[in-house]
Parts: structure tokens; sequence; C-alpha cells
């Protein structure tokens, strides 16, 4: 006679469908705290991975090879910056700038055919193209040879807002600013919102900047837009840059952004802020969890009879264990499953409430549901053990 | 009272068995120096006023409750030096309960209930859904293998434990009041049946009962007086 056996798989999966079909009414409340828990998690790495999803978005077309320059006044100084700056000798001095141009900005209305249309006019060099990555859909940029013509280069949404049905903005059309009449040599691509540059190129016009005086009588440079070629050392440049640039002025101070910098700081920010969910998610698991452990000790206690008979006709100790302990992940299970959906539905909500691309985190479901799970087994394990130290002879007798 | 020699203990055989509990601080006595043996194909009666310690006696018998001293084998198994384990292992292989109070699993059907056993050997669910359904037919309940315990009347439910004790193929069925809480034509045909398994497949059968009739069909009579043992019709 062999004294070890071990119930076959065919059986225990018999016995979880038994305990899931008998399921009672107070195991469906446990169950809400295991559905909130399992949800929340769920939910929340998935709306954390949207929310990254997004802010990476917003750096995506600005990329991290753009350094941008500010030159805030020293003190109470009240002299206006410069409208020109010697570019090149930074370019000499900084090794590693792929492109380099400054921006001044204005803004007003802007005038073709009668219809007019507020524009922020921006006296550029000519490689801020390049450091801005605009693309051309017609005509071309304007170049060192256009520094004294009245020249511009057109938005797109300005070059649609100008237009009308049957009567496009073309190339050669001269859009009026003040009492200057522009050429457009150029009209540009529809561009993404870059959400850190100091200009929205599809709201712009595009000027040579010494031809800036004609519209606005003192021009300032507001911004320094520096690309760097490809594998540089960016907090280098920016400190070098802020360093060639800070000689050539004597009353503002030189402040550059590396966007790689904002970029860390938003990732430690989400970070923080889905650590702080992922703990609500954890403390409203335990909340369930302590919920299944109150319904199986009852159902142990109510069951101490079964365990008996159990016992009686063979049931080793970890028989009954495994059967208390099966029946606990069963309900979690139920409860895992039901809160990966809601989970993802409300995660799939808040995407659409925010106006943002749904995309499923990978993690999301099997770190929602494996902890679901390891908390029904934690927390099953006291009232399964329990169960099985009970004697034969006291689980049989009559209360 | 006779006993048999160490070289052929019988199928049960209890050598100064004894039982007390602590009950309120206070020191009882259940059973005293009880020897007994029971040799395969025995129906034995266990009868005794309530009190007497008939039903420890049976549960010490049907491994389910362990004697604080005297010695105990089993189908060869030393009781006292095996695990809960090994204890459940032969309860499993070798014995089939029957209560007065039934003791089916409410929630499993018929079939499910007598499956049961089997499935604590290893048995897998298909192959001991089997040899239940037949188990079922053998008393007569083949057609009601899908009800619940509910929906069969006390007779029946009855049969179905009778049926859970025996599909195991056990060598004893222990039996504790099997007929209390049934009508007399219907503890009859549930003796009749018990007895015709004793007969016809040499299952030992150990019956607990304080009834004078039914004690009359077995073969053997023990009487149990206040934790001490006689056997009627023995020295």
């Amino acid at each position: 006679m062999s004294l070890r056996v071990e119930q076959s798989l065919s059986q225990l999966l018999h016995e979880a469908f038994v305990s899931l079909r008998t399921l009672g009414k107070r195991s469906i409340l446990a169950l809400l705290g295991i559905v909130i828990g399992s949800s929340s998690v769920v939910a929340l790495i998935n709306i954390g991975h949207n929310a990254a999803m997004d802010a990476a978005l917003i750096f995506k077309d600005m990329g991290t090879d753009t350094l941008i320059a500010q030159f805030p006044p020293k003190g109470d100084s009240r002299v206006p910056m410069r409208s020109r700056l010697d570019l090149d000798a930074v370019r000499q001095a900084v090794p590693g700038i792929a492109h380099i141009g400054a921006l001044s900005l204005f803004s007003g209305p802007i005038v073709f055919h009668g219809r007019s249309v507020n524009a922020n006019f921006v006296g550029s060099t000519p490689d801020i193209p390049a450091a801005l990555r605009l693309v051309l859909r017609e005509g071309r940029y304007l170049s060192t040879f256009d520094a004294n013509e009245t020249y511009g280069v057109i938005g797109d949404q300005i070059a649609q807002a100008l237009g009308a049905p049957g009567e496009p903005l073309k190339l050669g059309d001269r859009v009026r600013i003040n009492d200057y009449l522009f050429l457009v040599v150029g009209i540009l691509h529809n561009q993404p919102r870059a959400m850190l540059m100091p200009v929205q190129a599809n709201e712009s016009l595009f000027i040579p900047a010494d031809g800036m005086r004609r519209i606005y009588a003192s021009p300032q440079i507001g911004n320094v837009i520096i690309r760097a070629a490809p594998g540089q050392d960016m907090e280098r440049i920016a400190r070098d840059a802020a360093a060639a640039l800070q000689r050539q002025l004597t009353e503002h101070t030189v402040d550059i952004t590396v966007p790689q910098q904002m970029i860390d700081g938003m990732t430690r920010q989400s970070r923080t802020f889905a650590y702080l969910l992922l703990a609500l998610g954890a403390i409203s698991l335990v909340g369930g969890g302590v919920g299944v452990m109150n319904v199986m000790l009852m159902n142990v206690s109510e069951r101490r009879r079964e365990i008996g008979i159990r016992m009686a006709l063979g049931a080793r100790q970890r028989d009954i264990r495994n059967l208390f302990l099966l029946e606990a992940i069963t309900l979690t299970a139920v409860g895992a499953l039901c809160g990966a959906v809601l989970g993802m539905t409300a995660a799939w909500l808040y995407a659409w409430l925010s106006g943002w691309a749904f995309a499923l985190a990978v993690a999301a479901l099997p770190l929602g549901v494996g902890s679901t799970l390891l908390v029904g087994l934690f927390f099953g394990i006291y009232p399964a053990v329990s169960a099985s130290r009970l004697q034969p002879v006291e689980a049989l007798r009559d209360e | 009272m006779m006993t048999d020699t160490p070289a052929h203990p019988g199928l049960i055989s209890l050598q100064g068995i004894g039982k007390s509990y602590q009950l309120a601080g206070q020191h009882l006595s259940i059973l005293n120096d009880v020897c007994l043996s029971i040799a395969r194909g025995d129906s034995c009666g266990i009868l005794g006023a309530s009190g007497s310690g008939k039903s420890t006696l049976l549960n010490i018998l049907g491994l389910l409750d362990l004697p604080d001293g005297g010695q105990y084998r089993f189908a060869g198994h030393d009781i006292f030096s095996a695990s809960p384990d090994e204890l459940a292992a032969i309860r499993n292989q070798q014995i089939g309960f029957v209560f007065q109070s039934f003791n089916l699993l409410p929630r499993l059907s018929a079939l499910d209930n007598v499956a049961l056993p089997l499935s604590y050997r290893g048995v897998s669910r298909h192959e001991s859904v089997e040899q239940a359904l037949r188990v079922l037919e053998q008393v007569g309940l083949a057609e009601r293998a899908h009800h619940r315990p509910a929906d069969l009347s006390g007779g029946q439910r009855q049969r179905v434990a009778i049926a859970r004790a025996l599909v195991g193929k056990p060598s004893v069925i222990l039996a504790d009041e099997p007929t209390g809480n049934l009508d007399s034509s219907t503890a009859q045909d549930i003796m009749d049946l018990l007895l015709a398994l004793n007969r016809e497949q040499q299952v030992t059968l150990i019956i607990v009962t304080h009834d004078a009739h039914i004690a009359e069909r077995l073969e053997r009579k023990i009487l149990v007086r206040n934790g001490v043992v006689h056997e009627a019709g023995r020295p």
C-alpha cells in the first residue's frame, strides 16, 4: 500500500470550480475590495504610462540636442538687449555646435487682400531653420543675401488664414505689415507644436533680422537657439556657449536651458507621482486582502464539519490547506480579472478625457493581476493553515 | 476475553488502550485498558448506553482520535508510530465511514460526494467519477447521481454515504448508528445492504448501535460499559 499520493490536477480544478460556483453574497462583498485594489493598480500603472508617453511627445519634436538661451537683464539694468550678436564668434569658441541662430520677436497684424491676421514677426538669422528644424513646403528660406530685402517666410497657419477659398496665399504674393510690403519667398509645412520653443512656427512670419527695424524701432534679440552636432555633451556645450555669449554682453546674463535636464525633472516628478498612486493601490489591495481573509475564516468555521468529513475520508492536512488556499486564490482571481477589466476601462476613460492617445502599458496587467493574486495567497494562508490544523475528531463533533 | 497471538494479529488489534480527557479541570477517563481484536470479514456490533465511551472507541478504531496509551495495530501498521499523513492514507484506503447524520457535503452532488475519497488518492477526476457511478449503481441510486443531498430522502442519503464508504474498496466499514435517523423499514434496508456487503465482499463491518435488533444480526457483540469493554457470548 502506498501512503504517499498527491491529488491530481483534474481534481483540484474541479474543487476550484465548485467553490467558484458556490461563492456566496459575502464573498462578493469581499471581492469588492479586491476589485477596487486590483483595478486601481492596473489603472494607475496604465495612466502613468500614458502620461509619460504624452510628456515624451512634447519633447519629441524639439529633440534633446537643442539648447535655448535667454538673456535676462542684470539686476535693475534698463539697458535694452542688443539687436545683433556675433554668432560666428560663439561658433568658433565652442566646438560641437551644428547650428546657431538668433531670434528677435515682435507681434502685430499682417494684412493680405484686406484680410488681417495677428502673427509673430520673427527676425531670424540664416541658420534659424536648421536650428528650429523648420521644413519648407514651397519656395526657399532667407539667406545672408536677403538681409536688406523685404522678404518673408510664412508659417502654415498664417498662410491658411490669409488665403481664401480659390485664392490661396502663393509664393510671390506680398503681405503688408504696417506700411511695408513683404514678398513671400517661402511657405512652411505645418509644424507640430513645440512646447519649449519660444516661437511657434505655424503662427509666425520669419523675416531677416536686420529688417526688424522697419516694423519695430528697437529690436532686441530674445533668444539664441543652438543645435549641437550628434553625440555631444549637452551640459558642456551649454556651459561653453553661455561663457562665449556672456563675453559679448555687459548688462545681461545668459541663461541656457538644457532640455535633458527638464526631461529628467519631469520624469522624476511623474515617477514620484506614479509611486504615490501605486501606494494607494497597494493600500486598497491590502484592505481587500483583509476582506478575503475574513471571508475565508468564516468559511473555515462554517465548514468545520466538512473539514472533519474530508479528513475522515482521507484528506491529509495539506489537502485541507490546499483546498482553502485554492478557494482564496479562486476568489481573488475572480476579483483580479474584474479589476483588470475595470482598471483598463478606467485608464481608457482617463486617457480619453485628457485627450491622450491610449496605449496599453505592458507591465499593467501582469503587475496588477499578479500582485492581487499574491495578496490572496498571503491572506489566504492563515485561514487555510488553521483549517488544516483541526483534529478530525474535533472537527466532526457536533457544536 | 480472547486475545490473538502476536503472529496473527488479525486486521485490528488493540492492547491496553486508554483514553481520558481534561474537561473543566476534571480528569475524565473514557476508556480503560481496552483489549480487542477483529479479524478480516468479521461483523461486530459495539453496544452501550450514551456516554459509555462507544463513540470514543469508534473514533479510535477509525483513526480519527489517538488513544493515550496502549498498542494499536491496524492492518499491520503501528498507529502510534504513524505520521498524520500516514493515518490519513490508512483512513482513505482501508476504512469506510458511515455516520448517523450521513455527513454528505451539501455543496456536492451525490456523485461528487461518492467520488471524493478517490480524489485523495491521486485518481483523476474522470476515472473517479466512473468508479463512483459504478458504486452508486450497486446501492441502487444511479439515477439520482446528480442530485444534491438536500434533494434526497434519508434512506437515499445513507445509501450515498455507504457508496462513498465503499468506493475506495476498504477492508473495514465503520458505521456509527447508521440507522439512527431512519424509519424502521428504511433502517431494515440499510442493514440488509451493509450485511450483504459483509457477506459477499468480505468487508469487515463494525457498527455502533444501541438497538438490540440490529445487534442481533451481527456475529459479535462488544459491550462498552463505563469505559470497559466486554464481549457478549465469549468468556
